[in-house]
């Protein structure tokens, strides 16, 4: 991802740089940043299109009267709808497992950064619920490299999970299996698919008790999970 | 299948026959009129007419399969599924008015064949753990055995559009009243997250799409025992569902 250009980013702005708006018009910025926000601007727009009329029926018309840029532009930044997707996809993403990432880095104990962390997943996909179809539900559908990504994203949560292990007692360990920690990430995302599929993303965060005690209990226990979970 | 034998209450007060038998029916209504066997009842040598429409029409889902592992389902014709069926284009449409439609179709008859048998396996045994690991067994054996049809229904209809993903994702829950029958036998019961089934199903199935990904299915099977403990133990705690499984 380029840099962000250093008169872009707004403070106050909850979204990344790559996903806010530039105001159509004559605005006298350097070609530079022009370029590269131009770029944004059809990121933008394509998850606003998809929102409105899913992913196999956008159209890069659709695209480009949301983000306000011509035809022409649009082929300037991406040879096709998929490429365009795949950019907004990783944009996403990046800015999501940054979220879990600084989410689960600033508890230092273990059952309270994994709490940390979903709560910060399900906060980003309950105040963004275009984006959160976007990454979790589109992405499915869009073809084979996008699927690969997702994929990568999903087994990219499995470390988190890990890290529980560290210190727990031979009694603890030898009960966890090889893939304890994938079937827990997958039926974690399973089920805030199922949610977003089902047009409620809105009350994704109403599930973190329910997540961090389905996560935590092979290793601390349920009665432990459960406490972290409802506090 | 509803064979309308009653059984008595067993050592857990559950009469698991008439409750297995409400829940097939009842959550999959929606596939009750799809074919429910692929065989003739035996000792029957004379194929009725309506063995035959339900052979084609499982042929034709096989076929879809095939192409669908063979090409990837977006770019598989009704021409391909046809000439791998060997069947006319019109008996296609008089069965299916699209490919998308084949491909619903094609989720619909898996998921009531594979809980036909999830149904039967646990339904043999008495305990509710026995009844988790032999639901899973005929699962991952019914994967291991139609690895096409399960590539198709597991991996790539999650990807084949916003209408297959959602009846993927409705049909995985009907598998949920086999595990919901744990909070029975489980000391925290009602206490347990009321999405715990959803998320154990959910475990489950994406470990099983991680291998059919990986062109594993031969050794599907070996999933067995850590689906078994991973679904076991949010309900009995880790060491119930270890002793459980060594027995």
């Amino acid at each position: 991802m380029p840099a962000d250009p250093p008169n872009s980013v707004d403070a106050e702005h909850e979204y990344p740089p790559e996903l806010s708006r530039l105001p159509p018009g004559r605005h006298g910025l350097p070609r530079e940043f022009v370029v590269h926000n131009q770029r944004e601007r059809l990121i933008a727009g394509l998850a606003e299109a998809i929102a409105e009329n899913g992913y196999a029926s956008t159209t890069i018309a659709h695209i480009t009267r949301h983000a306000a840029v011509s035809r022409r532009t649009f082929y300037e930044h991406f040879n096709s709808k998929d490429e365009c997707f795949v950019a907004a996809y990783d944009t996403v993403m990046t800015e999501l497992s940054e979220r879990i990432e600084n989410a689960f880095q600033q508890e230092s104990d273990w059952p309270q950064a994994v709490r940390a962390g979903l709560a910060a997943m399900l906060e980003f996909l309950a105040a963004e619920p275009n984006l959160a179809r976007l990454c979790m539900v589109e992405s499915l559908v869009a073809g084979p490299v996008v699927v690969e990504r997702y994929d990568a994203a999903i087994q990219g949560l499995v470390p988190y999970l890990e890290a529980g292990r560290e210190g727990r007692s031979e009694e603890v360990l030898s009960r966890l299996s090889s893939t304890t920690e994938q079937a827990l990430v997958g039926g974690m995302v399973s089920l805030i698919s199922r949610r977003i599929i089902a047009g409620q993303a809105a009350e994704l965060e109403e599930l973190l008790p329910d997540l961090v005690e389905f996560a935590l209990t092979p290793y601390i226990g349920s009665d432990e999970a459960s406490k972290v979970a409802r506090a | 299948m509803g064979n309308g034998k009653s059984r008595t209450e067993d050592s857990m007060g559950f009469d698991h026959t008439k409750h297995l038998n409400q829940w097939r029916w009842g959550t999959l209504a929606f596939v009750a009129d799809r074919p429910t066997t692929m065989r003739p009842p035996p000792g029957r040598q004379q194929l009725s007419r309506e063995f035959i429409a339900r052979h084609q029409r499982a042929r034709i889902i096989a076929a879809l399969a095939e192409e669908t592992v063979s090409r990837g389902y977006r770019a598989v014709t009704v021409a391909d599924i046809v000439s791998r069926a060997g069947i006319a284009r019109n008996t296609f449409y008089e069965n299916f008015t699209s490919k998308e439609d084949c491909f619903l179709a094609a989720q619909d008859y898996a998921v009531e064949e594979a809980l036909r048998r999830v149904v039967e396996a646990a339904s043999a045994v008495e305990s509710w753990p026995d009844r988790v690991d032999a639901g899973l067994a005929a699962f991952l054996g019914y994967v291991a055995e139609e690895p096409a049809l399960a590539r198709t229904c597991i991996v790539e209809a999650l990807s084949a559009g916003p209408d297959s993903l959602a009846r993927y994702e409705q049909s995985l829950q009907a598998f949920g009243p086999l595990f919901r029958i744990g909070r029975k036998v489980s000391p925290h019961g009602e206490e347990l997250p009321a999405t715990l089934e959803e998320t154990v199903i959910g475990g489950i199935f994406w470990v099983i799409y991680q291998r059919i990904i990986q062109g594993d299915t031969e050794r599907i099977e070996e999933l067995r025992p850590d689906l078994v403990e991973f679904a076991l133990t949010p309900y009995i705690g880790a060491d119930a569902a270890k002793r459980a499984l060594a027995e």
